[in-house]
């Protein structure tokens, strides 16, 4: 895997992390197939694009074949694509709650799902969740949000011991709020009281989740799955 | 084609060649299409047969450019597994092709 150029999917790479991260792989001189509902953002000879909803199964399924077919292998996943609402539990629509779950943990799940086959073919891959200190957290007025990222740990570490013996390993970084557009609608005095309950209390960066992503990813984890990290000191 | 009608003959020759792709992509060998190949008494374990439907469903997409998710809810609903041998398995994948 490391002696060649490595083929690298990433989820939601129109803005936010996952742009930069693909950015980042693209750096380093990877392949990358991105994916959002919208236009590509990331201009590279090296990137190829696919609008798509990642809770749209056949697109989805459309897509990871599309990567196969062109490339012949997947060496790494990463399911970035997610969305936040901030409510109240009881104030928080059916339709909203299942929008959040169908993106977050739905859209991780087929992508698993797809991914996964293409790498067991060759015995070899990595899958990168993207989990979220709200849920060690628990933090209030993100119920909907950190059931669902809850339901994405619980989804890696199962999938992770499915595959134990495949060469396949699925993790999940859980990032601090990151300054991005999923959290600037935020209150400030929410973020402060969020930070004040990390070990280390600053926003995390991109390049924070790039190390942890970095990890999870290089060839020499192959002994590493099953495991989510928390950036700034959250324990779960 | 002698007097046999065209759609008749497609359908067997792409019966024959699902099957043919079934057999040839089955980790194991197995000595006819109606042995077991999943459940108690079956040629492969669950890995295996994690293993073997990727491998097919690719197999399929080169074979005939079709996108297919073998483990489908149709599939699992059923109280007659399609996967439990080649027979079932082929006849099953045919009437995903059609649709």
């Amino acid at each position: 895997m490391s002696a060649k150029k490595r083929i690298v999917v990433i989820t939601g790479t129109s803005r936010g992390i996952g742009r930069v991260l693909a950015q980042h792989f693209l750096r380093q001189g990877d392949i990358v197939c991105g994916c959002s509902r919208k236009p590509a953002t990331v201009r590279h000879r090296s990137y190829r694009h696919f609008m798509l909803d990642v809770v749209d199964e056949k697109a989805v399924v459309a897509m990871i074949r599309a990567v196969v077919k062109e490339h012949g292998r997947i060496d790494v996943l990463l399911n970035n694509a997610g969305i936040a609402a901030m409510n109240h539990a009881l104030l928080t629509p059916a339709s909203v709650a299942r929008s959040i779950f169908d993106t977050n943990f739905h859209g991780t799940f087929l992508f698993c799902r797809e991914g996964a086959k293409a790498m067991l073919r060759h015995k070899s891959g990595r899958i990168v969740n993207f989990a979220t200190v709200a849920t060690p957290l628990r933090l209030e007025g993100e119920a909907i949000y950190a059931a669902s990222k809850a339901a994405v740990e619980s989804f890696t570490q199962v999938l992770a011991r499915e595959l134990g013996q495949t060469g396949v390993t699925v993790n999940a970084v859980g990032p601090t709020p990151v300054p991005t557009d999923l959290i600037k609608s935020v209150p400030q005095e929410k973020m402060d009281a969020l930070l004040a309950r990390q070990a280390i209390r600053r926003f995390g960066t991109m390049k924070d989740i790039i190390n942890v992503v970095d990890f999870f990813a290089s060839p020499q984890s192959d002994f590493i799955t099953g495991q989510v990290i928390y950036l700034g000191g959250v324990t779960g | 084609m002698g007097n046999r009608p065209a759609v008749s003959t497609t359908n067997q020759i792409s019966l024959e060649k699902v099957r043919r792709v079934v057999i040839e992509t089955m980790p194991r060998p197995v000595s006819s299409a109606g042995e077991i190949i999943f459940g108690p008494e079956g040629v492969l374990d669950s890995l295996d047969l994690v293993n073997f439907l990727a491998d097919l469903e690719y197999r399929l997409g080169q074979e005939f450019d079709r996108e297919l998710v073998l483990a489908s809810e149709k599939a699992m609903s059923r109280s007659r597994s399609p996967f439990r041998d080649v027979n079932a398995l082929a006849g099953y994948i045919m009437e995903l092709l059609a649709v």
